[in-house]
């Protein structure tokens, strides 16, 4: 059986350019992976090679036909994580730069990011004001705040979706504002 | 014709355009792919994802409609109102054209 590793890594719903430069990478130094499960990235050995890696976010609208598109450009699909689909194509393989970009105009790059904030993070959001804000402000308006277990979780909580919010909000803004200018 | 339609396609993006017009006939979407690479001199290409997109954009707004399988793939072809909006975003190149070479447009 061919060697393995596990590593844990941490990308938000907005880092999906950072997460396929490190897969090249990984790939690049002889790591290919085989699964992605939220923060868990499963690789395995292979030899050294340059990989594209590209994610395409479909939330489970995918289609038979999407993926034999997609296989017809040349695509190897291999794994999905929570509406993610993961694509790879070898470098070699792409003759011109557009052959190695899953999307050919910023307006399909601008959909897709506003199709992660529209099922991503509005629900996000909604969380946060309906449940984590709410019983934030229960804990500390208790008489002796953040007393118990649960107003301590609720806290950290509360810390977490605001820099959680923030950081994705202002970057995929950033994403949208990029792909509209390209 | 629908004036949403009309607002949303003309002047339409360059891959629209092309899509739309390489659909006179039937093709599926790397076929598609291939025709616009060839008559561009691969000035144009259309990744994958954005061929799957504006494909179904355009089925779902009915400028194309799906004609049968072949091994696996679906082919589309155009449909009339798809030809109306053709037709209009000729008319519009058309007169860039003829405006970019100093003449007056006559419609």
């Amino acid at each position: 059986m061919a060697e393995t590793k596990t590593i844990f890594r941490f990308f938000t719903i907005a880092d999906f350019e950072e997460e396929e430069k490190w897969l090249r990478e990984q790939h690049r130094a002889g790591w290919k992976l085989t699964n992605a499960a939220v923060f868990l990235y499963t690789f395995e050995r292979c030899a050294p090679e340059d990989v594209i890696y590209r994610l395409d976010y479909k939330n489970g609208e995918e289609t038979e036909e999407y993926f034999q598109l997609f296989r017809d450009y040349g695509w190897e699909y291999f794994d999905q994580n929570a509406g993610w689909l993961y694509f790879r194509k070898p470098a070699a393989e792409a003759e011109t730069e557009s052959d190695g970009e899953i999307f050919s105009d910023g307006l399909s790059r601008v959909e897709m990011v506003q199709h992660v904030v529209k099922t991503r993070m509005l629900p996000l959001l909604v969380l946060f004001l309906c449940c984590v804000l709410p019983n934030m402000i229960r804990s500390i308006e208790g008489a002796i705040p953040f007393a118990n277990f649960f107003s301590i979780l609720f806290g950290i909580l509360f810390v977490l979706y605001c820099y959680l919010i923030t950081y994705c909000g202002v970057k995929l803004a950033r994403l949208k504002k990029k792909y509209t200018e390209q | 014709m629908d004036k949403r339609i009309q607002r949303i396609y003309v002047p339409m993006t360059e891959s629209g355009f092309y899509i739309l017009f390489c659909l006179q006939r039937p093709q599926h979407g790397y076929g598609i792919g291939q025709m616009v690479k060839t008559m561009t001199g691969g000035a144009l290409t259309i990744s994958a994802g954005t061929m799957y997109g504006t494909l179904s954009k355009m089925e779902a707004d009915g400028l194309i409609a799906f004609v049968r399988e072949e091994e696996k793939r679906k082919l589309y072809q155009i449909t009339p109102l798809g030809e109306e909006i053709l037709d209009l975003e000729l008319q519009r190149i058309e007169r860039l054209y003829q405006n970019s070479r100093g003449e007056i447009y006559h419609g």
